[in-house]
């Protein structure tokens, strides 16, 4: 037998047992975390301007949001800046969020964020208008491509990572807000908190993409990414959101909604919804609905607005217009 | 004209100087250099931060240091980690090579490095992946027959590991390059050629997704450009040169220009220009967070006064 076959026999016979294997075991849950109700606000804005400030500390003082007295990271999504494409989060949208967390009384607020494609960060932050709209709030921004690492046994066990290193600034805050740009996403099917997360996963040792964490599978990362690092609250950006080939070469979309929840699942269950996809064919979504927080919508609080009834749905590559909701 | 430029060169250096200076007070008691502000040393930064400071003035004392907790650094395999305190091998075994050779340190300690660097090689170089690239996965466009460097073991190769393993098993074989060098050298170069964006120029190596083109990077696209620069000027060559030269003067982000000005000098292209927008930027050191940026500004600006850390034998 030459070494190629062998090679193939043996790389089928291993794959054979693992599928059987997979079959057999339990679970690779993390700890169930999940509340027993989680809430979720659909917020109307049409645009990025000065009044999204008051818009959202009315919305999270309604919410009841307890920052009191903590260390608070908001993490939003910046992957590289292209001209008029609605790839991050807006940069109006982060400063608002930091300072209405300052004024409900967090000791401290920082942004961080390690982009996954473009090496440069300070120019990803520069060129999205983040560093003009942080420098006049003076709130500070970390980038955890380069953060110090601390590394950690991952609290679920989907991707056999089994350890991470993770940034400091990461681990040492008390308070993790979320917030993503809803988009369509080219491999997941959509980029929302969760995916987001993939953003503390820092390009310092595991490079620019974070490749190793997609051939562990990306559902499968994103599951044990959040299951360690655990999301307080999102603030999803839809205002103007993405769809097509996401989550750079996609298209436009007017959502005019910005998706405030106290649970990453929740949240994003809502924002697939909004994007007229069903949540329950994403896997990681319906996976974390298992144990990182809530899915079924008879488990989800809206607070003021509800899901409209009929939404066109956001268009999809064809290999997922399976999640398409068709009324 | 001559003046203007003599006494801009002048500023120039002596203001990579002071970014040396700032260098040498943000080492770590451990001896190399962390990204930001904390304990954590980086070899990424380390090894930039040893090439910076060499011919800076007094800079040859600290970088001494540096060099001192690098090579205690390096694998028993030859690879070095991304970060102090770990140990799998990781891309910056590349730049410590390029680090190591250039500070004259032993022959046992680059030899291993180097044999390190020729036995990595990107997941898709397995024939299984090979096959999948070919067959499920053909969405990026790439080639996996053309295969370089990864950013840690188990992933795919990606431009920027890959520019500087070229880089430094180039300088590391100029004068006797085995075949498994040339080999992996020449397949490295096909797997930039491979990667390269519709325009010209590279990003982290997806040069498409799903039939649309993305976008190159200033940074990879230097890098990249440097792996080349003894090669023959090819048309792909040019046009990411052109990119480049075309990008420098719009550059405000300091890392981005620092390394645009590293490589259009191997090229021959003008960065007087570009050195003294560099030098405005970086007026302030103490503004510069980044100790990478900080030690790739002072190579930038220090560009054609003394030796070039990233040039290849001609």
């Amino acid at each position: 037998m030459n070494s190629n076959r062998r090679q193939f026999v043996t790389t089928a016979a291993g794959l054979a047992g693992a599928a059987a294997t997979w079959s057999v075991m339990p679970r690779p849950y993390g700890p169930d975390v999940r509340k027993e109700t989680s809430r979720v606000a659909i917020l109307r804005a049409e645009g990025y301007s000065d009044a999204l400030e008051t818009l959202l500390l009315g919305a999270l003082s309604d919410f009841g949001l307890n920052v009191r007295g903590r260390n608070v990271l908001l993490k939003p999504n910046l992957v590289e800046h292209i001209p008029d494409a609605p790839v991050n989060t807006n940069a109006k949208l982060i400063g608002a969020a930091a300072s209405c967390i300052l004024r409900l009384g967090a000791t401290r607020v920082v942004v961080g964020e390690g982009p996954g494609h473009e090496r440069d960060t300070e120019m990803v932050v520069s060129e999205t208008g983040l560093e003009q709209e942080l420098r006049d709030r003076e709130i500070a921004f970390v980038d955890l491509n380069r953060d110090e690492l601390v590394r950690a046994r991952t609290k679920a066990d989907y991707s056999g990572l089994g350890r991470l290193w993770l940034p400091k600034t990461v681990l040492g805050a008390d308070f993790i807000v979320s917030m993503p740009k809803i988009k369509t996403h080219h491999w997941a099917g959509v980029t929302l908190s969760l995916k987001n997360m993939f953003g503390i996963v820092p390009g310092m040792k595991y490079g620019w993409p974070k490749n190793i964490l997609h051939w562990h599978g990306i559902h499968e990362s994103i599951l044990d990414v959040c299951a360690t690092v655990p999301v307080d609250f999102v603030i999803a950006d839809g205002i103007e959101a993405m769809e097509g080939n996401g989550p750079l070469q996609g298209q436009l979309r007017r959502l005019g909604r910005i998706v405030l929840a106290d649970d990453p699942v929740a949240a994003d269950a809502t924002c697939a919804r909004l994007m007229g996809l069903d949540p329950r064919l994403i896997f990681h979504i319906e996976e974390a609905g298992r144990f990182l927080g809530n899915m079924d919508q008879n488990r989800i609080t809206m607070v003021g607005e509800r899901l409209p009834r009929n939404t066109e749905p956001f268009r999809v590559l064809p290999q997922f217009q399976h999640l398409q909701i068709r009324v | 004209m001559e003046r203007t430029l003599k006494n801009g060169s002048v500023t120039n250096v002596s203001r990579a100087e002071v970014l040396c200076q700032e260098l040498e007070r943000r080492r770590l008691a451990s001896g190399g250099w962390a990204y930001l502000s904390g304990a954590q040393a980086s070899v990424e930064v380390t090894c930039l931060a040893i090439l910076g400071l060499l011919g800076a003035v007094d800079g040859d004392i600290t970088a001494g240091v540096g060099l001192r907790s690098l090579l205690e650094w390096q694998n028993a395999d030859g690879s070095w980690p991304a970060l102090a305190g770990d140990s799998e091998g990781s891309w910056t075994t590349s730049l410590a090579l390029i680090t190591v050779s250039m500070t004259g340190s032993s022959r046992e300690v680059v030899d291993r490095a180097a044999r390190s660097l020729v036995e990595t090689r990107g997941r898709e170089a397995h024939w299984l992946w090979r096959w999948k690239f070919k067959t499920i996965d053909r969405q990026t466009g790439i080639d996996p027959d053309k295969f370089g460097w990864p950013w840690i073991p188990g992933s795919t190769s990606w431009v920027i590991p890959t520019a500087f393993a070229i880089i430094a098993l180039k300088q590391f074989s100029a004068c006797n390059r085995s075949g498994i060098a040339r080999r992996r050298i020449r397949t490295g170069i096909e797997m930039l050629v491979d990667r390269v964006c519709v325009g010209g120029g590279w990003n982290a190596g997806n040069r498409a997704a799903y039939g649309m083109a993305l976008a190159p990077h200033e940074e990879a696209t230097a890098v990249a450009l440097m792996a080349l620069q003894d090669e023959p000027r090819t048309l792909l060559i040019e046009k990411s040169l052109d990119w480049l030269r075309h990008q420098g003067p719009i550059l405000h982000a300091v890392s981005s220009l620092a390394w645009t000005i590293l490589s259009l000098f191997l090229f021959g292209a003008p960065v007087d220009d570009l050195k003294s927008r560099l030098a405005v930027l970086v007026s302030d050191p103490s503004n510069v967070c980044n100790n990478a940026t900080l030690a790739v500004a002072a190579l930038g600006l220090r560009c054609g006064e003394t030796i070039h850390p990233f040039a290849l034998i001609r």
